[in-house]
């Protein structure tokens, strides 16, 4: 870039290095792709935040006198089985994803990445009983986990965020942990434990900030998985309850019985779903690539 | 060889007796248990004497570290005690659904296989051209889309296009093969297209790092074919980690099958996970567990054990 010379016009503005916009910039010029996720994504935020605006009906209010009724100018994608505007439910549903798969996820990833540093910081009997404990969580399928804490815990919102967050936990643990190792024999961190501070300074103020790259890409890798569990637990009826719109609940019952006759009950929450953690895994993997230059494909 | 195997197979021990410690503490913890959720329906006009005799009975009473105790040695000696919801013995219980889940396991595994390996392939050999995007875009799209979504569409296609509804009624492949294949492929084409998306991918990462090697080169440079680097140079070491994604999506499939099985109606094991949670079944939840982690667990070790055979430097580690 230095040899050849750049046109006059931008000589006198040097471009803001690692500014915000920048990044930005060549993310969306680099990886295309993820940048139509992280598009999608910031389209959900703005409808969830602004649901109750855009929303045309209300999402739990039953209308018995129109049920089932078919995709039309008042209802858009129709009514479901109570008469209410599947739309509408779909607008507020995504409140629930949001909520749910970032509430999860970062801190799972977090809780996993403390962890995981304070494994391989530690060392010898420390790392070896806490990755036998991680050994034992990461044998349970992750729904199956999340299904028994959720029967224990209760099925409200804060509930099924930490049985969702739970089997998340080992996984991230394990990543971080291994590149925590690589960092715990930096000369950095010889010079802090040399000064004499305590081992949770070293932890969290030399240690975490350098393992943000594969923090940000489990954390990232989480939120399509997380979406998808807590709409799988609200479609076994475990996860979140009637009235409250969620994608997952909205796929229960009545979508399943009536899927013949009123095919939009069935076909666009999972549709919203798909799109939703499409657009997760679409903008996690650009992000993966960028962050980790051992798997950049060039 | 024997030294690493030994070690390895000891570490698994305390894995699988920490899964059952979990397990059993774990489902306890749920509030209610089997005796209350069985009379529950007389809304509290049992007595209480006879709630404490039907604990008693099935050895509710007991301090917790006996009940483990008296589980564990059963487990030791492969009896899983009877179900406390039915009463029928555990094995009866699990058998006939086990294996209807394994067969859509498999059947998932080959549609899998199937689908990501030739498309892994291609993928890494059009690098960053269209193809490669639209293989990453349809394996993404794998992931994205729950499979119990993906079978309610499934069926709901049938049903419009062709008028036609698969078999509902689950017949074993032995009494009649085509009936339970017209049954049993839909949700394993709902499941094994998911699954297939992280074997693609795996295929296309570990295909495009042996392609770089020394060894391609050199096969290259004497004019062998391309068709015969693929396959006898290329393929056969880009597989080591595709089948490992394949053998540990593998195990856990036949736990993940929970939510497909609600949609397809079919009566295995995840159906049957849901009603144990339902009825604080403790002796069937606990024998379940331990199937399908002691399956993970096992399928690991035998991963574990393959590589060390195939390669050497992994045993002297």
């Amino acid at each position: 870039m230095a040899i050849s010379s750049p046109p006059i016009d931008q000589v006198g503005a040097l471009p803001a290095q690692d500014g915000w916009l920048a990044i930005t910039h060549q993310f969306c010029r680099r990886r295309p792709l993820g940048a139509i996720g992280a598009a999608v994504i910031v389209v959900m935020f703005v409808v969830a935040v602004a649901a109750p605006l855009i929303a045309p009906y209300d999402p739990v209010v039953n209308d018995f006198g129109g049920m089932l009724a078919a995709p039309s100018r008042a209802h858009w994608l129709g009514t479901d089985a109570f008469g209410r505007d599947v739309l509408s439910r779909l607008i507020f549903g995504s409140r629930t994803a949001l909520l749910v798969g970032f509430g999860s996820s970062v801190l799972g990833a977090t809780l996993g990445a403390v962890l995981g540093v304070a494994s391989a910081y530690f060392g010898g009997r420390v790392d070896l009983y806490l990755q036998r404990l991680m050994d034992i969580f990461l044998s349970f399928p992750l729904i199956i986990l999340a299904l028994a804490l959720v029967a224990i815990l209760g099925n409200s919102i804060p509930n099924l965020i930490v049985a969702i967050m739970i089997p998340m936990v080992p996984r991230a643990a394990l990543v971080i942990r291994a590149s925590a190792l690589a960092i715990r024999e930096m000369p950095y961190v010889d010079a802090a434990r040399a000064a004499g501070f305590r081992h949770g300074r070293i932890i969290l103020r030399h240690m975490l900030p350098n393992v943000m790259a594969p923090y940000l890409i489990m954390l990232t890798a989480f939120l399509g998985q997380a979406v998808l569990l807590e709409s799988s637990l609200s479609f076994l009826g475990l996860g979140v309850q009637e009235p409250m719109a969620a994608w997952g609940l909205m796929l229960r019952g009545a979508a399943v019985e009536f899927a013949e006759t009123a095919p939009w009950m069935a076909v666009f929450p999972g549709l919203a779903i798909s799109l939703s953690v499409f657009a997760f895994n679409l903008f996690g993997d650009s992000l993966r690539d960028a962050l980790d230059p051992r798997l950049r494909t060039q | 060889m024997t030294k690493y195997l030994v070690k390895r197979f000891l570490l698994m021990l305390p894995t699988l007796l920490g899964v059952a410690l979990v397990t059993f503490v774990l489902i306890r913890v749920i509030p209610g248990d089997v005796v209350e959720l069985r009379y529950s329906g007389d809304r509290g006009a049992v007595s209480q004497d006879l709630l404490d005799k039907e604990r008693a009975r099935i050895g509710l009473d007991k301090p917790m570290w006996q009940q483990f105790a008296t589980w564990l040695w059963g487990v030791v000696r492969l009896d899983f005690g009877t179900s406390m919801w039915t009463g029928a013995p555990i094995w009866e219980e699990i058998k006939l659904r086990f294996a209807l889940s394994l067969q859509v396991a498999i059947m998932a595994t080959i549609v899998a296989v199937i689908l990501a390996i030739p498309l892994g392939v291609l993928a890494a050999l059009k690098q960053d051209t269209w193809v490669d995007y639209s293989v990453r875009i349809f394996s993404i799209a794998g992931l994205a889309m729950p499979s119990f979504w993906l079978g309610i569409v499934l069926i709901l296609l049938m049903l419009v296009v062709f008028k036609w509804l698969p078999p509902m009624v689950y017949t074993p492949f032995w009494v009649s093969p085509w009936q339970n294949l017209a049954q049993l492929i839909w949700p394993a084409l709902a499941v094994g297209y998911r699954y297939s998306a992280v074997a693609t991918r795996m295929t296309r990462s570990a295909m495009l790092e042996v392609l770089r090697e020394d060894y391609i080169r050199t096969a290259r440079a004497k004019g062998l074919m391309q068709k015969l680097i693929l396959s006898r140079h290329a393929l056969k070491n880009a597989m080591l980690p595709v089948m490992t994604v394949v053998a540990i999506e593998f195990a856990f499939l036949i736990g993940g099958l929970v939510v497909t099985e609600q949609v397809f109606n079919l009566n295995g094991i995840g159906l049957l996970f849901v009603q144990a949670v339902a009825h604080r079944d403790y002796t069937l939840l606990q024998a379940l567990v331990m199937l399908v982690a002691g399956l993970f667990i096992v399928v690991n070790f035998l991963m574990d054990a393959a590589y060390a055979w195939i390669d050497p430097r992994i045993r002297y580690r």
